[in-house]
């Protein structure tokens, strides 16, 4: 469904990217793990359109991407962005509302809404209320909520566990199989390894702007480098 | 008594025509981070656009009025397209967009100097000058439509905004311009709609402007205060443009009626200076750090 090929990214003299591949097939969870600065969000943006590969091509269904965001989403790619980025001067149903803003049909999107507040039955409590007003763990319901209400068939997700309790990061990976469960493909890159691998059916490993490990969820969960960079601490606290 | 009241009235003709130029200022920079000083080049465009349509061209005035508020509209893309758009691509600092508005700024006053030239010309008379009184007070023709009309733009511009898909797409890229691009906005769209709005505004104002006093190239440099206003108001929230523009509008009339017009733009000045130094948010204005 989606193809990454040998992309380059470079801010300045920095190479944040060096020759990333990788691909998703529709239906899976890919989830990319990798320390803070291994490059992981500048991926997700690529493939969103906000950073240009200086070498390499990100191809969707067989075609090549085109070059704005705004008709990425219109192909059917959203994007949960790090740290939210939920519209704190609107109301939580204006923000869902702006998801669906280039969708036509006001019937579909009037059932999509209802969905999104079963699935998150918070954001129905709030409707009303300024999306600024709410909790940080609200806010990632709202952040993805707003994203399943673009219509997109792959869910980026950024680091959605990032600075949440523990308990809301339980949650949030529930969420994540409540969203797979709707049909949708997701490629999820998160610190929180443990998690992540857990729910995944796939993983990359990013080191530096180079993937260096792939393979089934399982496999990369078991590898001993892996466990030891990645997952010291949590596997233990996690049994 | 009588005296005071009329100053309000005075204070709310002007101030409105204020808040028309204050929300173009605070359109773009709600959503581009930066206060666009060709805003000021932009309504002195609209004063020549009207007064020549209605000299050269003899066209009716509301002719004319469309006529201005259409090529300042499309003046204010032009300046987007060639001055602001490479910069927006390349993501340059907000300096380089400060910059580039005032070389746009001091281009547009240039260029009609140098093609029109420097003197200064008055409109040709539409309304009667003969003020309607109100009990104690006189109100003058021009200064009741301007108020109106002034009141009618901005009403239409809050509508615009708050109950259209397309304006709830501006409020949301003001906040967050890659999230709403995330939403599938198309942010070079409304970063256009946003000039457009600001550019009829601009006309409007030029126009009324140049009815009120005269037309010639510095008339820009008026526009400096509306900037005062929005400042004042709290740059990038257009209620407070408009509430800062009124305020300044009535401060100002109040200090010409009372103390003496030499003192009227010391004053605004003054208020510019205390509200950085107290206040820097403004009136209603959101604290924010990388602005500029």
């Amino acid at each position: 469904m989606l193809k990454v090929d040998n992309i380059h990214i470079a801010y300045g003299g920095i190479k944040a990217l060096r020759g990333v591949s990788l691909n998703v097939q529709q239906g899976e969870i890919v989830t990319i793990i990798g320390a803070n600065g291994a490059g992981k969000s500048t991926l997700l943006n690529t493939i969103s359109g906000f950073l240009k590969p200086s070498r390499g091509t990100v191809s969707f269904r067989g075609k090549a991407l085109p070059k704005r965001p705004d008709l990425i989403v219109r192909d059917g790619i959203c994007h949960v962005p790090e740290g939210r980025m939920v519209f704190a001067n609107l109301s939580v149903e204006d923000n869902l509302l702006m998801g669906a803003f280039l969708r036509k049909n006001r019937k579909a999107v009037a059932e999509e809404l209802e969905q999104v507040y079963q699935i998150f039955p918070r954001l129905a409590e709030r409707a009303q209320q300024s999306a600024g007003t709410l909790s940080g763990g609200e806010q990632q319901m709202l952040a993805m909520g707003r994203a399943l209400m673009t219509d997109g068939d792959l869910v980026l997700m950024d680091e959605p566990s990032l600075g949440l309790a523990p308990l809301l990061v339980n949650t949030v990976f529930e969420i994540i199989g409540k969203i797979h469960d709707l049909g949708k493909t997701i490629l999820l890159v998160e610190q929180n390894a443990f998690k992540a691998l857990a729910v995944a059916d796939r993983a990359y490993v990013l080191e530096q702007g180079k993937i260096v490990k792939e393979g089934p969820a399982c496999d990369i969960a078991a590898d001993p480098a892996v466990k030891a960079a990645y997952l010291g601490a949590e596997s233990r606290a996690g049994g | 008594m009588a005296q005071f009241l009329q100053q309000i009235v005075n204070g709310l003709s002007i101030g409105s025509v204020y808040a028309l130029m204050a929300v173009g200022y605070s359109l773009v920079y709600s959503i581009m981070n930066f206060s666009n000083f060709a805003h000021g080049g932009v309504i002195m465009f609209g004063a020549y656009f009207g007064f020549f349509a209605m000299t050269l061209l003899k066209l009716p005035f509301l002719a004319a009025f469309a006529l201005s508020f259409t090529g300042t509209a499309l003046l204010a893309l032009l300046i987007e397209r060639i001055a602001y758009k490479p910069l927006r691509e390349r993501r340059a600092p907000f300096l380089y967009f400060i910059i580039s508005a005032m070389g746009a700024s001091i281009f547009l006053e240039n260029i009609v100097i140098a093609t029109i030239g420097p003197t200064f010309r008055t409109y040709p008379k539409v309304f009667s000058r003969t003020a309607i009184a109100l009990g104690s007070i006189a109100v003058g023709r021009l200064d009741l439509i301007m108020f109106f009309v002034s009141a009618i733009s901005l009403a239409l511009l809050v509508l615009f905004i708050e109950k259209t898909k397309m304006g709830k797409a501006i409020q949301a890229s003001a906040y967050n311009m890659k999230a709403a691009a995330l939403m599938g906005v198309n942010t070079d769209q409304i970063v256009m709609i946003v000039f457009i709005l600001g550019g009829i505004l601009a006309g409007i104002a030029g126009v009324f402007f140049g009815m009120k006093y005269t037309v010639y190239p510095q008339i820009g440099n008026i526009t400096t205060k509306s900037f005062v206003a929005a400042v004042f108001g709290g740059l990038g929230s257009l209620p407070g443009a408009v509430l800062g523009s009124v305020l300044l509008g009535i401060i100002e009339t109040m200090v010409a009626g009372y103390l003496s017009s030499q003192f009227r733009d010391l004053i605004a000045f003054v208020i510019l200076i205390a509200v950085l130094v107290f206040r820097p948010s403004g009136i209603m204005g959101k604290i924010s750090e990388e602005k500029a």
